[in-house]
């Protein structure tokens, strides 16, 4: 029956309540779409990280992160490889590498750049190697002269295929070591820094190469995707993980060797939940202003509904009732809109056309936005309990008026 | 006449009428701090970028910039010089030259970025005098000094008056060979740079990279941004006209950095998207006032008629209206916006976790908006426009008033 | 009926017909109807007889579904809005029922405003609004607005309003229907003067008893047609 009446009551002027409902949804719209356009940036600039050889977790020596030499190896994976294979969950995947810095060079170039050991077998999958693979082929386990480099490397050497490049180290001896590699392939990244800035070879070669014996530098491990943003999840599990682990290696979470990124993305956050509160304020205005009308131009009505002996909190309620349905109708169909558009994007937003300005800020090429439970819920949430708040006052103000000056009203 | 009926009939209803100035003000506000944050920011980050590395402009061998080869070289730095020397606007110039090489300490050996610098003019174009934390800049009579980034000399352990090994090669493709001693330690903030840096002077790194009098930059200062456009220009022609072994460019700070411009852009797009959406929530929160101060004053209208008004004549007067009371918004906007912004030019607004981040895109710990005209003035504009563009829609409808149904009305 | 133009307005067989729903009500039923120069006249019915319908069609405020309007010797039937709206201003003065004077101006603003429509200079427009607010009775309230105001007061403003524009015709539409009979007969009173005085054509729509008392011609009608034409 109140809903009825106050159904009714909302439709009496379909032209005003058109244009506040189509406020409404717009703003419900508009903060979902951009929530999970900024929620796919995020996961694209993240996962591209997490992909440029850094994974959910890392095993390193504890010395490593700070000085990252050959010096500073786990020396006997082994025991390490026992115990991520009891305690990791069943899909989450990990492999050794070994990582240092080194310079290539040929007659026509020198850079610095990073040299990466890797296990073929189990590299791919854990990172962007294998992803992309411009021209030749990638490693074979077993191979101790090949080296697989980055397309734009590959350019400004002004090499290809098959050509030789001389990687230069200081190998665990604490000697210069200097070997020749035999060009395999390219590998393609997001990123032509990436590109540039790691050259593969196998582990085995790697280990021989810095005289490590049977030492890694890290275990990288990754998780299933959907934990990546599940910072507690993750935290949980390394700390399980250096409860089991011997002495001498430390358990590191991409929190951990990202911090940067972890402050970046924080900052995002924050900046979503003001972003949805300025919409919103804008939104209020509109609200409590029509609202207002709806109440005053009421006056009569709501003088005589007292005048006959209804409660200002009956009052108070029957209005707040109107708003609320205002406020319902506007949240759905703003959430279908908003639905709608991310569905459409589903597909990915082509970022190429920015190449060089979201490299600067680590967004991969393709965005795919994506709406998370918790958007979902603030979104509703501030638009749902703020709008109700601020209809407060009109549904006040139609509580106060009194059965004489509401017949003097004309 | 019409003026004051616009002005008496906006404050027939000073609730509703405060509640529209308030939200035509809030997006007054918000847009005059944004836009005034997001071009001090911009400021910041370009003021960073040609202070620690680009200067505003920069005579290169063509092709240079897009791989830093050692044997694409300025052959006559002289010449160059006197050309400079000649163009107006231009506040200083310096010549740099880079090589890549092998850093060695005792326990350590990085790849690294050695730039000779000239211990005289340096300082005048770049801000390394001001970054140095330790230690002293190189000064004319130095020979094998060298200042250092922090992170690299942390990752060598090396400090002040330890020595250095490098090992490169040079323009000739021999081995350039050299024993360092650390004189200074700088930092600027950005990692990448503070990683990788090393600066020594420059005869020195003529001889030990083989340049024979040659250099790779002149980086150049103008007195203003404005200006770099049309030194450039001039420039350009000049240096083109040179009898050089490779053609030279002159290029602008904006393409030195093309990943920064393209940032800004990517923000600066970003932002444009967020004022527009904010726009028309502001536009359809305010319609229903417009709307409905034209509807319930039907009969008043039609009386207006009836005594001889033509329509034209009520358009007019609900034009002044809206305009009053944009207006009233907009000064209240503009006013707040500026007074916020000033506040927060004066405090600066700590950035918390993201602080590390926007670090590398040379931006301080605190970040300060910058007011000027055009920021202050932007935004109000188009909200002007927004409200008016608005406001009009009422205002043309009151042309299909019939004054008999206007009067029956109410 | 012989057209003279000696006669104010000239009605020449005009029918109103508004559809209200899907009922069709035959507001004036086919109305001949001949005003002079300087009546005072009274439309008398009860309501719903088509006396506000015919005076709307006379001031152009609505147009006939067929038949035609001659004013002032000039054909008013399928004029365009807006020269409507110029024959309102210069011609017709309008008082209602229901005052209706603008609420955000003063009493002398009210009337200065037609004045100013019309392009009267400024020192004329507060000359002639002071002149014709003392006349009408209102010497110390000027500068009041609407809301300072008494019912009889506003209608006073009103007819202020209707004559300052030296209209040839004041249609006036029931304008005692809201004040008492004393407030009443003073303007009733006050605008015989005004007739006899400047020759201003009135004509009223009223069923007040009073209102016919001071009419020089009562005509009568009765569901859209003319049942009686006296003249006293």
């Amino acid at each position: 029956m109140h809903l009825q009446v106050s159904w009714r009551n909302v439709w009496r002027n379909p032209k005003r309540t058109g244009i506040i409902l189509t406020a409404i949804i717009i703003g419900a719209w508009t903060m979902l779409a951009f929530g999970a356009l900024s929620r796919g940036m995020m996961t694209s600039t993240l996962s591209n990280a997490l992909n440029t050889l850094t994974g959910h977790i890392q095993i390193q020596h504890p010395a490593f992160r700070d000085d990252p030499v050959i010096d500073n190896r786990l020396t006997a994976p082994a025991r390490v490889a026992d115990v991520l294979e009891q305690h990791l969950p069943g899909n989450a995947a990990f492999a050794f590498r070994i990582q240092v810095n080194g310079v290539a060079s040929n007659a026509r170039n020198s850079e610095s750049i990073t040299i990466v050991g890797i296990d073929p077998a189990k590299e791919a999958g854990l990172s962007f190697y294998g992803d992309n693979t411009a021209q030749g082929k990638l490693l074979a386990p077993g191979d101790y002269r090949g080296i697989v480099v980055g397309q734009a490397l590959l350019d400004s050497f002004e090499t290809k295929i098959g050509r030789k490049l001389v990687l230069m180290t200081r190998d665990a001896t604490l000697e210069t070591a200097s070997k020749a590699f035999k060009i395999r392939g390219t590998f393609r990244a997001e990123m032509e820094a990436t590109e540039k800035q790691f050259v593969f070879i196998t582990l085995d070669a790697a280990q021989s190469f810095l005289k490590a014996g049977t030492g890694v530098t890290s275990a990288c491990i990754k998780l299933p995707e959907e934990t990546t943003m599940d910072l507690e999840a993750l935290a949980k599990t390394a700390k399980a993980l250096a409860r089991e682990l011997p002495e001498g290696t430390a358990v590191l979470t991409w929190v951990d060797l990202l911090p940067l990124l972890k402050g970046y993305l924080s900052m995002f956050d924050s900046f979503m939940l003001l972003w949805y509160l300025v919409v919103f304020v804008a939104m209020a205005f509109g609200l409590t202003n029509t609202m207002l009308m709806a109440v005053l131009e009421r006056t009569r009505e709501f003088g005589l509904l007292k005048a006959l002996g209804m409660k200002p909190s009956w009052i108070i309620r029957n209005v707040l009732l109107e708003c609320l349905i205002l406020l319902a109708i506007g949240l759905a169909a703003g959430n279908i809109l908003g639905f709608a558009t991310v569905q459409a994007l589903s597909g990915g937003i082509d970022m190429s056309f920015m190449a060089e300005g979201s490299e600067f800020f680590g967004i991969g090429h393709l965005v795919i936005p994506y709406i998370t439970l918790k958007d979902l819920l603030s979104v509703n949430a501030v638009i749902m309990g703020l709008g109700v708040l601020v209809c407060l006052y009109p549904a006040v103000k139609a509580g106060r008026i009194t059965p004489v000056e509401a017949m003097s009203h004309t | 006449m019409e003026l004051l009926m616009a002005w008496r009939n906006v404050w027939r209803n000073p609730r509703r009428t405060i509640l529209t100035i308030l939200a035509i003000a809030f997006a007054c506000i918000l847009l005059v701090f944004m836009l005034s944050l997001q071009i001090g920011m911009y400021e910041v980050m370009i003021n960073t970028a040609v202070k620690t590395r680009t200067g505003h402009m920069q005579v290169l061998a063509d092709g240079y910039n897009q791989d830093h080869k050692i044997r694409k070289v300025i052959s006559d730095p002289e010449a160059v010089a006197r050309i400079l020397d000649d163009t107006p606007h231009i506040t200083g110039y310096t010549f740099r030259a880079n090589g890549f090489a092998l850093l060695s300490s005792d326990q350590r050996t990085y790849g690294g970025l050695i730039t000779g610098v000239d211990p005289v003019s340096e300082p005048r174009i770049s801000n390394i005098k001001s970054i140095i934390r330790k230690g002293r800049f190189l000064s004319p009579s130095d020979t094998n000094s060298a200042v250092i980034g922090s992170l690299l000399a942390k990752r060598l352990k090396i400090d002040l008056g330890d020595e250095l090994v490098v090992l490169g090669s040079a323009r000739d493709g021999a081995i350039a060979a050299t024993v360092l001693t650390v004189a200074g330690i700088f930092s600027s903030g950005m990692d990448d740079y503070d990683r990788s840096a090393i600066q020594i002077p420059l005869a020195h790194f003529q001889e030990v990279f083989a340049m024979e009098g040659t250099v790779h930059e002149a980086v150049i200062t103008c007195d203003s941004l404005w200006n770099v456009g049309s030194a450039q220009t001039a420039i350009s022609k000049a240096v083109a006209g040179l009898e050089q072994k490779r053609r030279l460019t002159c290029l602008s700070w904006d393409e030195l950095t093309p990943g920064l411009v393209q940032s800004i852009q990517m923000d600066l797009g970003g932002g444009l998207i967020f004022y527009g959406i904010l726009l028309i929530m502001v536009a359809f929160s305010i319609m229903n006032t417009f709307l409905m101060a034209v509807f319930e004053r039907t009969r008043e209208f039609g009386t207006l008629m009836a005594i001889g008004a033509r329509p034209g004549r009520l358009t007019t007067m609900l034009v002044y209206e809206s305009a009053f009371l944009t207006l009233c918004g907009i000064g209240l906007g503009i006013g707040a916006g500026c007074l916020l912004t000033l506040w927060a030019q004066h405090a600066g607004i700590p950035m918390g976790d993201a602080e590390g981040m926007l670090r590398q895109y040379g931006i301080p710990g605190l970040i300060r908006p910058k007011l000027t005209l055009a920021t202050a003035l932007a935004g109000p504009a188009v909200v002007f426009l927004i409200t008016m563009l608005t406001a009009l829609y009422p205002a043309v409808k009151v042309h299909r008033i019939i004054p008999v149904d206007a009067m029956r009305a109410a | 009926m012989e057209h003279t133009p000696n006669h104010m307005v000239e009605i020449i067989d005009v029918s109103k017909t508004y559809t209200q729903g899907k009922l069709e009500v035959h507001a004036l039923a086919g109305i001949s109807l001949a005003l002079d120069r300087g009546e005072f006249t009274a439309l008398a019915g009860p309501s719903g007889s088509g006396k506000t319908t015919l005076l709307n069609l006379i001031g152009g405020l609505d147009s006939p579904s067929c038949g035609r309007i001659v004013l002032d010797g000039k054909e008013v039937t399928g004029l365009s809005q807006s020269r409507l709206a110029d024959m309102r201003l210069n011609k017709i003065g309008f008082v209602f029922q229901a005052y209706n004077i603008i609420p955000v101006l003063s009493a002398r603003e009210n009337v200065e405003y037609v004045m100013l429509m019309q392009g009267v200079p400024a020192k004329e427009r507060t000359d002639r609004a002071r002149a014709i607010l003392d006349e009408v009775g209102l010497a110390n309230m000027h500068d009041r607005r609407p809301a300072e105001l008494s019912g009889g007061q506003q209608q006073r403003v009103a007819v202020a309003r209707a004559i300052v524009s030296r209209p040839a015709i004041v249609l006036a539409d029931e304008p005692t229907a809201n004040l008492d009979s004393a407030t009443g007969q003073g303007l009733l009173e006050m605008m015989a003067k005004m007739n006899e005085k400047r020759g201003v054509t009135f004509i009223f729509s009223t069923h007040d008893k009073m209102v016919m008392e001071y009419a020089r011609r009562i005509v009568r009608l009765k569901d859209g047609l003319v049942s009686d034409d006296t003249t006293k």
